[in-house]
Parts: C-alpha cells; structure tokens; sequence
C-alpha cells in the first residue's frame, strides 16, 4: 500500500515536472502524406515550418510519412512516446491510420486531421478536422459550368484518381448541384484520370471519338483539365468548349490567362498549412472548436483572377 | 498482322494464339461500338499506345534475356522531368541529349549492378524504381514542371506532329519496332540474347561474352525509356514528379501478353507490340462503350485471361486440354 503510494506521488510529480517543462513552449508533431510527390505538399511543408518559426512558443516536429500508411502509424507511435502536445496528421489512409489516432486519443494528445479527413469511425478520436471542403468545391464547379453553358448543353467528366476521398467528394459534390441547379445540361459520361495529365489527355481522346458534341469539361484537378485541353486543341475542337477544373495550378492559370480555359476553384496550400497549425493551437488553448474547419477555396475566373497569385505547383 | 505471323519466332501453330484473340476482341468490340474502327479512333489508340509501346520495346529485350526491368517506370518520370524542366533552361537541342545521356546512365547501373555484379534484377530494378524516384524528387524539388511556350517549340514535333498524315509517336513506335525485330531475329547480337536468356550457362561456354550482353540489354531499355519521355514531354508538354507510376506493371503486362516468356529465352518484339495495342484497344473500347470506371478493371482482368488462354489453346491446338 505505502509503495503504490510513493509510485503514485512519483509519477504525480514526473507529470508536474513534464508540465513544466512543456509549460513555455507548445511540442506539435506532424506526420504528412508524401512530401515532394507534388508541389502541392512540398509547398504545404514549407509554409507550416515558416508558419511554426513565426511563432516563437511553438516548437514542431515534422515528419514525413512517404505516402506509406505503415510508416506514418510507426510516426504516431514515435510521436506519443514523445509526449507531444498535439499531433497533426494528413491520413495516407483515412480508413487505416484510425486505430493510430484512436490511441492518441487514449493518451489525451488532441489529434488534429488536416487536408483530407480519416474515415467516419475515426471522427469521435480527432479533436478537428482542417482542410478544403471538397464537396463545396465540387458545388463551385457545377454552379461555374453551369453559368458558362447557361444552363443548356452536354458534358464530361474527368475525375481524380478512383478510391480517393478527395475525387469522390468533388465528384459528389459537382454532380448533386448540377443536377439541381441545371438540369438542361447533361453529363454525357464519367471517366478517372488518376490525377495524371498524359491520361486524362487519353480520356479525353476517347471522348472526343465517342460524342459528336461536346460543350464542356470538368476535370477533378487543372492539371488534368489541361490534359483534356491539350486533346481538344489537338483535336481542332477546342474552340467554344468550356474546360472547369479544380486546385487551380500554375498551368490552368495560365491556360485562364490565354482564354481557353473557363473556371477553377483557387485552393493555397499555403493557407491549408496555416489552417492546420491554428487548428492546432485554437484546440490547445481550450477554445471551443468544430470538428470541421474548413478553410476559404474561392472561386476563380478570367475575370477574377488578378486578385491571385500564380500558384507556385 | 501478316508480318507478325510470318517473321514471329517458335513453332508455327504457336505464332497464333495472340494474333486470335487480337482479333477476336476487335471484331466484339467494334460489334458493340460503331465508332471503334473508324480510322480517328484507330490513330488515336495508335497514339496512345506509343509511349507504353516503345518502353515495352526495351523490356521484351530484358526479359529475352532471361531479367527483370522494373525501373522503367520511374525512369520514365525521371526522364521527363529531366527533359521539360531542362526545355525552357538550355533549349530542346541541348536538353534532348542531356536526358538521353543521364537516362543511359541510370541503364548502365542496372547494367552493371545486374550484368557485371550479377546481382538478382528483380531486387536491382525494383529497388531502382523507389532509388529513382527519389532522384527525380531531389532534382525538381517535388515541384510540377512545364514548358512555358507550348505553341512555339519544335519540340512539340514528337508528341504533336505528324509525317505524310501519321502522327510522330506511331512512327517513332513503329521504326523502333521494326529496327529491334530486325535485331533481335537476324543479328548476332540478338541471338546472344537469346542464348543467354534461354541457357545462361551454356552461352558462357560457347563463349558469348553473358555480362556484356545483359549490360547491353539494360542499356537499350533505358534508350527506349528516354525515347519515350521525348514523347510523353512533348505530348504533355509539362511533368509530374511521378508521371511514370504504374506505367512499369502496364509495361510489363503487355510483354508478358505478347508471349515472351519471363524465363527469357524466347519472345519477339512484334507480339509485344500486339500486346500493348491490345491492352490500348481494351482500355479505348471500354470507354466508347461507356463502362463505368469499376467495371473496368474487372474487365480488363477477364480480357486478359481469355487472351492467355486462346493463347495458350492455340498452342495446344485445342481449347481444353489438361495436358500442355
């Protein structure tokens, strides 16, 4: 009895202690997708070191899971042996890093989700989700093309790559508005483009084989937009044909610039970085939260687009 | 097809299997869509196929000579990273022999690594493939490239132009094509490579140099790999840092359809390309007869195995047969 006591009053104070220590300064760790697989994410980690060194009582631990759901779980283990503050994570897997973030949870380290979220049985661990609201950007997409048709005319689409949270919601998303909002404009047919230029320029070929006319594209991303761009031109039948995509990139932009190409929704990894890290730090200051915190993706069109940036990807 | 019948090596009744089953899915699917056989669509499949195509070029070589290349799909990201990001540096004349030169150096340690050391090529390649992506991902900083003046390069002749009315890739593919049957059937150098494929040791004593002649099959892989980057960049005009993800295990599909046997020892360029035009013709039919996605890949599995088994029952000259 007298021995579990002291073993509790040990502990009592390695805690006090441990408190003390992290008292002045806030340890986040984050685990990331795959850096460098695409600027995306490589300027998402860029903006989240700077963001942390702008702030003097932050102290981050950044990992990077290499797009391999087994390392990043060995991260969340790593990062509650280290007794982090809060861990931020950007799921390989929304379904298999759940039971990772469940024991975080257990440990009392907020989990923080950002950019894509992890699956429904995984929402009663995390403290907040951060990122874009692919659902709201597939809405933007359909109300753009519908405006660019004016309500009336048949298109494609080309989606990201199949199985992925990010394709399935923009799709979600793009077909429920359009389908309510314009029901004069039909989707002639929905094919993936795994988020590839050189294929979705192939889809693209095939549908310009299949249908006679065509009035529009959405594509799931630019740079697959620019890919069914590419054949249409290639094709001699890009004049009068309306091309939205979404995650504007550096070449929709221009392709924007030049007048072929109608729409895009403008989403910043910078601001997906900044998001996350605030997130982050709203949750440990106690602050009342939403589970889903969604940063602002504009809209963005030949005639709004001076009030953006190029993006760097 | 009356080419590949005639010059196709191995017994005679073997030639067919593929050529069959080739046909038999043209005529099913042009059966279900008007527009399948109609010249656009059969240049554009034609097109498509190209880079896939000359990649697997290289690869029937490898595996002829009884290894493995699985690099060549994150050869072909590093390839073309290397050649559209170097385009608006130092101009498509520079930049083309540039990549050719660094992508030959990548083959040369598969070569050596694989030929010289005579270390296993499957565990080489593979681990190449993950080493070379890795490169790509050092160089380009995990930043997308593009050609900035898409409209005013003559780079775009090898993706986007077309001689006497056929598009630049089917040409390139078709060359190639040829150039490496001619090779592999009638030179010397193509019967060591099947000597070495088919009986590694019994080529040693008859004295054909074996390190030599499977360094030099790495070598023409990684050739048919930047070949196919000048393409993929100049269709796209621009890269992804994994741009080639995936594009080895197609690669690989289409040798193995066409027959080469991954034993080495035997295979023919001409039935590789048959391999990869019938992968293309799937892919393409399947859309213009509007299958969802999902259905897709199920059908594309059950292709493939109907084509190996008409293949094979060619072979045996009857549809079932317990024994070969």
């Amino acid at each position: 009895m007298r021995k579990s006591i002291r073993l509790l009053m040990t502990s009592c104070g390695a805690l006090a202690l441990a408190g003390a220590a992290s008292a002045d300064t806030i340890r986040i760790g984050i685990t990331q997708n795959n850096v460098g697989i695409d600027s995306y994410q490589t300027t998402y980690e860029r903006a989240f070191i700077e963001a942390a060194e702008a702030n003097p009582d932050v102290e981050v631990i950044v990992l990077d899971a290499g797009g391999d759901v087994a390392r990043q779980i060995s991260q969340m283990q790593d990062l509650i042996q280290q007794n982090v503050d809060a861990i931020i994570i950007w799921p390989t897997d929304g379904q298999a890093v759940v039971p990772a973030v469940r024991n975080a949870h257990r440990e009392g380290i907020p989990v923080i989700v950002t950019n894509s979220n992890i699956a429904e049985a995984g929402m009663d661990f995390i403290a907040a989700f951060s990122g874009p609201n692919n659902i709201q950007q597939g809405i933007y997409s359909a109300e753009m093309m519908c405006d660019a048709l004016d309500g009336e005319g048949q298109i494609v689409q080309i989606t990201g790559m199949p199985g992925y949270t990010t394709a399935i919601e923009r799709q979600q998303g793009f077909d429920d508005r359009l389908a309510e909002l314009c029901p004069g404009v039909t989707q002639l047919d929905i094919q993936p483009g795994d988020w590839n230029r050189e294929r979705a320029q192939r889809t693209m070929e095939t549908f310009l084989t299949r249908f006679d006319d065509i009035d529009g594209v959405y594509s799931g991303d630019d740079n697959m937009g620019v890919g069914a761009l590419n054949a249409a031109i290639a094709a001699d039948r890009a004049e009068g044909m309306v091309f939205i995509g979404a995650t504007n990139f550096a070449v929709g932009y221009d392709a924007m610039a030049r007048g072929e190409y109608w729409g895009s929704v403008y989403q910043s990894p910078v601001d997906d970085a900044r998001a996350a890290l605030q997130t982050a730090l709203d949750v440990l200051a106690g602050e009342d939260v939403p589970k889903l915190n969604y940063f602002d993706t504009p809209k963005i069109t030949r005639d709004n687009m001076d009030e953006f940036d190029r993006p760097v990807f | 097809m009356l080419l590949t019948r005639l010059k196709a090596g191995g017994p005679a009744i073997a030639k067919q299997g593929i050529l069959v089953a080739f046909i038999v899915f043209m005529i099913a699917f042009s059966l279900m869509s008007d527009r399948f056989l109609s010249a656009d669509n059969i240049m554009s499949v034609f097109r498509q196929s190209a880079i896939i195509g000359v990649m697997a070029i290289g690869v029937t070589i490898v595996v002829i000579g009884g290894n493995l290349d699985l690099s060549v799909g994150s050869m072909l990201s590093f390839a073309t990273v290397l050649v559209v990001d170097l385009h608006d540096k130092i101009g498509p004349e520079l930049a083309i022999p540039v990549m050719v030169m660094a992508t030959l150096c990548l083959g040369a340690i598969n070569g050596f690594l694989i030929g010289i050391l005579r270390l296993n090529s499957l565990i080489v390649t593979l681990g190449m493939l993950s080493a070379i992506q890795g490169l790509v991902l050092i160089y380009s900083g995990g930043q997308n490239v593009d050609i900035v003046d898409q409209s005013g390069t003559w780079f775009a002749i090898f993706g986007r132009g077309a001689m006497f009315g056929i598009a630049t890739p089917i040409i390139i593919f078709g060359t190639l094509a040829l150039i490496f049957h001619i090779i592999m059937t009638t030179m010397p150098f193509g019967r060591r490579v099947h000597a070495v494929g088919g009986n590694p040791t019994a080529s040693v004593f008859s004295g054909i140099p074996r390190s030599h002649v499977v360094f030099m099959t790495y070598l023409i892989s990684a050739l048919c790999v930047a070949i196919a980057a000048i393409i993929l960049g100049s269709r796209v005009m621009g890269s992804q840092n994994n741009v080639g993800q995936g594009y080895e295990l197609q690669v690989l599909a289409a040798v193995i359809l066409g027959g080469t046997s991954l034993l080495g020892g035997s295979g023919s360029i001409l039935r590789t390309v048959l391999g990869v035009l019938m992968l293309a013709f799937i892919q393409n039919g399947l859309i213009l007869m509007g299958q969802p996605y999902y259905t897709q890949r199920l059908v594309t599995w059950a292709v493939i195995i109907v084509a190996v088994w008409l293949d094979v029952a060619a072979k045996r000259g009857r549809l079932f047969s317990p024994i070969a």
